[in-house]
């Protein structure tokens, strides 16, 4: 059972979550208006808005999610808070790194901050090495709590039963939770990303130490770059599922969910093919290999069918004509599930390369992740933060506004993303701060989506009140049960 | 287990900062000249009396045209050399002839034998040597200017390949010792093999992740392909490490 | 082709969450025992099968119609040089010599003939994007330092075609673009 501080810790990691995405819908909110025409600001501030928005997003709903998972792990085993701590105050330092060099510094080379844009400084000279050091804290937080999180695991389960292989034979002698399974198949992931971020990073020291006697490929770095990227990003998303496989028939009053032999095959091709398929953000880079740019078609079309099949399949089998006890908590988790397969839609769309020829970096980019996130990740993240913020309160009505926030949440979210798949078949730019005059449905569309944002961070707003409250109660209470 | 990651990292950020590679100083921005340009149809005259002009040549095989002059003490026999070393054991690059034709009004077909003889490729049907009266022209059509040296008595110039395919196309121009690859690229190209890209010339080819051989025409796994692909396997190290590790301590 | 896409996803999206709609009411509805779904390993299986035909039928069908082979074995008639460059396309018949870049003030290119782009940059990454004159995207490449990347695409329509830059590189990348006309 899960002791006191974790309880604790895992307090302050929700707190810390909304408010840094409150600030965060507030800075998406801004870059709409801007495009929007509404307000009018530099075009280097905003992509400094930019370039902060999509890190602290990627980031603060990562750590949500490990947050989440360590605190169900210890249903199961022991996890180190130190390493728990040490990620909070890494994340933290790196955090406030992130957004000196944005707004004092100026450093603007967007969320992807693709070699060589970076080091063309255009900004304070130290908000280059600050930018990079920034991300090189927060990986190295995150990575000793993978790695640690992992150990913890196979302290309990050998190798082959956290992999759950067993389940390939009939009626295995240990059952491995399919909890474990996800999250040991998903910290793998997040060590491999992580180890890629490093190694990326090791290389741009490399050169900008160098005094240009050394030039990395540009071709190499982009392959390094969106390694990390769409994989933290994917892994993100499945921290979310293992919590839904380990919640959502609790919640509902049905019993567990049991890892069977098609459970443990679907998350074990998972890993492989999560690990390939982001190739599919260099269809548009001739000089790849063409061999590589089918196996990220055929590898992101895969990655669908676990997803498919096994996940989506079971949440709806587990939904369908079955007495289920309806909360916020599991209520979330299935709107959730429904965002992610629509996302999971945008993107089937734009990962077949001759779609990709006239999607790739247009409205239909953003549209696909956002939906992916603001109605996928997002609603896992915030069921385990309402679920575990009422598990020690023992008074008040915990459905208090729930029809409210569920239909600000969907209006909002729905409205804000239609504005971006609109915006993509319209051909509309991604990234721009400004949209040219030869796109007259591109402001509009930017206002609408502000508007619409904000309905949705209303319901976020309430969210964090409810939500924050109870934890700064867990928080602050005595250390006694 | 924090000393495997700090210790995996100090490896790899010494490693990196160990390679540091000077840039070769080539811009080779000029061979993106004349692309998809008809060469001059110069009208060639060869040894053996026979005159053919430069369209009837290539319609039977593509070529690979090479501008020298006999009278140099540079960098033509130096190339030509390199040239033949590169070419003698590629039997499998599909058709195509070289031809070595000189830019200096002096040589006669007599001078051409004479290197073909010191090159030990007389008798060698893919080597053809010839000259022109319509050098100017066809140096135009190539994007080559040759400038006379009078203090030295020497054409001062660049060491020039021409990639011409069947239809009289130029392909592709390679300037300078070139290295395999390279020629292999050349000879695709007035094969008319499609490549969707290529990198610049002079670039370090150091970290690229695929380099094209041209023996079998497929892409060989080059240095990128291994950082690439370390992530995953230090993290597989890692797994199995701490896998053991804990198993080892429980024992 | 773009407005087709948006209409099979908001179709596929609409039909996505009428299933989850369906299913929510089914629960809701449900008796105390629950009669859930008979088979489910069944027709789990066929749901995989059919999503696996019809992913399977996609990739055959669309693969082919990649980029990177279009026009492959025709001869252009043109070859365009493109140097991408903070905040410009440098575009010239031409090769472009990156120590003293210049490109044309115009370009012209004649219409239902190839034509080659050979597309690099000079310091950033780029996006070098065709817009047709209803502002459609129609082609587009990286511009990728170090290295050319080439698209051979032929214009039916004879106007003006906007280039746009569709890769982020700094803080004028938003208007960052070049023009073409066809005639």
């Amino acid at each position: 059972m899960e002791s006191i501080k974790l309880r604790k810790i895992t307090s302050l990691w929700i707190i810390t979550v909304l408010a840094l995405f409150i600030a965060n819908i507030v800075l998406g909110i801004v870059m709409r208006l801007n495009q929007g025409e509404i307000i009018h600001e530099q075009p280097a501030t905003f992509y400094a808005h930019m370039t902060t928005h999509g890190l602290t997003q990627i980031g603060i709903w990562f750590v949500a999610g490990m947050a989440g998972i360590n605190y169900l792990m210890e249903r199961y085993l022991k996890t180190s808070y130190l390493a728990n701590v040490l990620a909070m105050i890494f994340t933290v330092i790196g955090i406030l790194m992130l957004w000196i060099s944005t707004y004092i510094g100026n450093f603007h080379a967007g969320w992807t901050f693709l070699y060589p844009l970076p080091l063309k400084v255009m900004w304070a000279k130290w908000g280059t090495p600050l930018f990079l050091s920034s991300i090189l804290v927060m990986g190295i937080g995150w990575l000793i709590w993978a790695v640690s999180l992992m150990t913890q695991i196979l302290k309990k389960y050998p190798l082959s039963k956290a992999l759950a292989w067993q389940h390939f034979r009939k009626n295995p002698a240990i059952q491995t939770p399919p909890f474990i399974l996800i999250s040991m198949i998903t910290l793998i992931g997040i060590i491999a990303c992580l180890l890629g971020a490093v190694l990326l990073l090791a290389m741009y020291a490399a050169e900008y130490f160098s005094n240009g006697n050394f030039v990395n490929d540009a071709l190499l770095m982009k392959n390094l770059t969106y390694f990390f990227g769409h994989t933290i990003a994917n892994e993100m998303l499945y921290l979310g599922l293992a919590i839904i496989y380990e919640l959502f028939p609790e919640v509902g009053g049905r019993p567990k969910w049991k890892t069977t032999w098609y459970v443990a095959l679907a998350w074990n091709c998972t890993l492989v093919f999560i690990l390939t398929a982001f190739f599919h953000h260099l269809y548009m880079d001739f000089v790849q290999p063409v061999g590589f740019q089918i196996i990220g078609q055929i590898a992101s079309y895969m990655a669908s069918l676990p997803a498919a099949s096994v996940t989506i399949f079971s949440v709806l089998v587990a939904v369908y004509r079955t007495p289920i006890k309806w909360s916020l908590t599991n209520l979330l988790f299935f709107i959730g599930v429904a965002g992610w397969v629509i996302g999971g839609l945008g993107a089937v769309i734009d990962v077949t390369i001759s779609n990709n020829f006239i999607l790739h970096n247009t409205l239909w980019v953003p549209a696909h992740f956002h939906t992916y996130n603001a109605l996928g990740n997002v609603l896992f993240s915030l069921a385990f933060f309402h679920w575990f913020s009422i598990q020690f309160s023992s008074k008040g009505n915990f459905e208090k506004l729930t029809k409210l926030k569920l239909t600000l949440l969907l209006i909002g979210g729905i409205g804000f993303l239609l504005a971006f798949y609109i915006g993509g078949a319209e051909s509309i730019p991604r990234r721009y701060s400004n949209y040219p005059a030869e796109f007259p449905m591109a402001a509009p569309l930017a206002i609408a989506a502000a508007v619409f944002a904000t309905i949705y961070l209303v319901a976020i707003l309430i969210f964090f009140f409810q939500i924050s409250k109870r934890c700064l109660n867990i928080l602050f209470s005595p250390s006694s049960y | 287990m924090f000393k495997h990651i700090i210790f995996t990292f100090i490896i790899l950020s010494f490693f990196f900062c160990q390679l540091a590679v000077a840039q070769i100083a080539s811009t080779g921005f000029e061979e993106e000249n004349n692309i998809y340009d008809r060469v001059y149809d110069a009208k060639l005259s060869f040894n053996s009396g026979e005159n053919r002009t430069l369209a009837e040549l290539c319609s039977g095989k593509p070529l690979l045209l090479a501008l020298i002059f006999t009278r140099c003490s540079g960098i033509c026999n130096p190339f030509l050399l390199q040239l033949k070393e590169n070419l003698q054991f590629k039997n499998n690059f599909g058709e195509f002839s070289i031809l070595v034709l000189s830019f200096d009004p002096r040589d006669t077909q007599e001078d051409m034998m004479q290197l073909a003889r010191w090159l030990n490729l007389e008798n060698n049907k893919q080597w053809l040597f010839a000259t022109t009266r319509d050098i100017e022209k066809l140096n135009l059509s190539v994007g080559f200017h040759p400038t006379w040296d009078s203090t030295r008595s020497q054409f001062d110039h660049d060491a020039l390949l021409v990639g011409i395919n069947k239809e009289g196309y130029i392909t592709k121009k390679l300037i300078g010792l070139r290295n395999q690859n390279d020629l292999g690229l050349l000879i695709s190209s007035v094969n008319d093999v499609f490549s969707p890209s290529y990198r610049l010339p002079g670039k370090n080819l150091l970290f690229s992740c695929f380099n094209y051989n041209p023996e079998t025409g497929k892409n060989k796994p080059g240095l990128g392909l291994l950082f690439l692909t370390l992530p995953p396997v230090i993290t597989l190290l890692i797994v199995f490490g701490i896998s053991y590790g804990v198993r080892h301590k429980q024992i | 082709m773009q407005n087709s896409i948006l209409l099979l996803f908001l179709v596929l999206a609409g039909l996505s969450a009428l299933v989850f709609s369906f299913v929510y009411f089914s629960s809701k509805k449900a008796s105390v025992e629950g009669q859930g779904l008979s088979n489910p390993l069944r027709k789990r299986f066929w749901f995989l099968l059919i999503l696996f035909v019809v992913l399977g039928i996609f990739a055959s069908v669309t693969i082919p119609k990649s980029p990177y082979f279009l026009f492959a074995d025709e001869t252009p008639a043109r070859v365009i040089h493109v140097s991408a460059m903070q905040f410009a396309f440098l575009m010239s018949d031409k090769a472009i010599d990156p120590k003293t870049p210049a490109g044309e003030s115009s370009i012209e290119l004649p219409a239902n003939q190839l034509i080659e782009f050979r597309v690099t940059s000079l310091d950033v990454n780029h996006g070098f994007a065709i817009y047709d004159q209803s502002n459609n995207l129609i082609a587009q490449t990286q511009a990728m330092p170090g290295y050319v990347n080439r698209l051979r695409w032929k214009f039916k329509e004879p106007g003006n075609y906007n280039i746009l830059c569709l890769e982020y590189c700094g803080m004028a990348h938003q208007v960052m673009r070049a023009t073409l006309t066809v005639k």
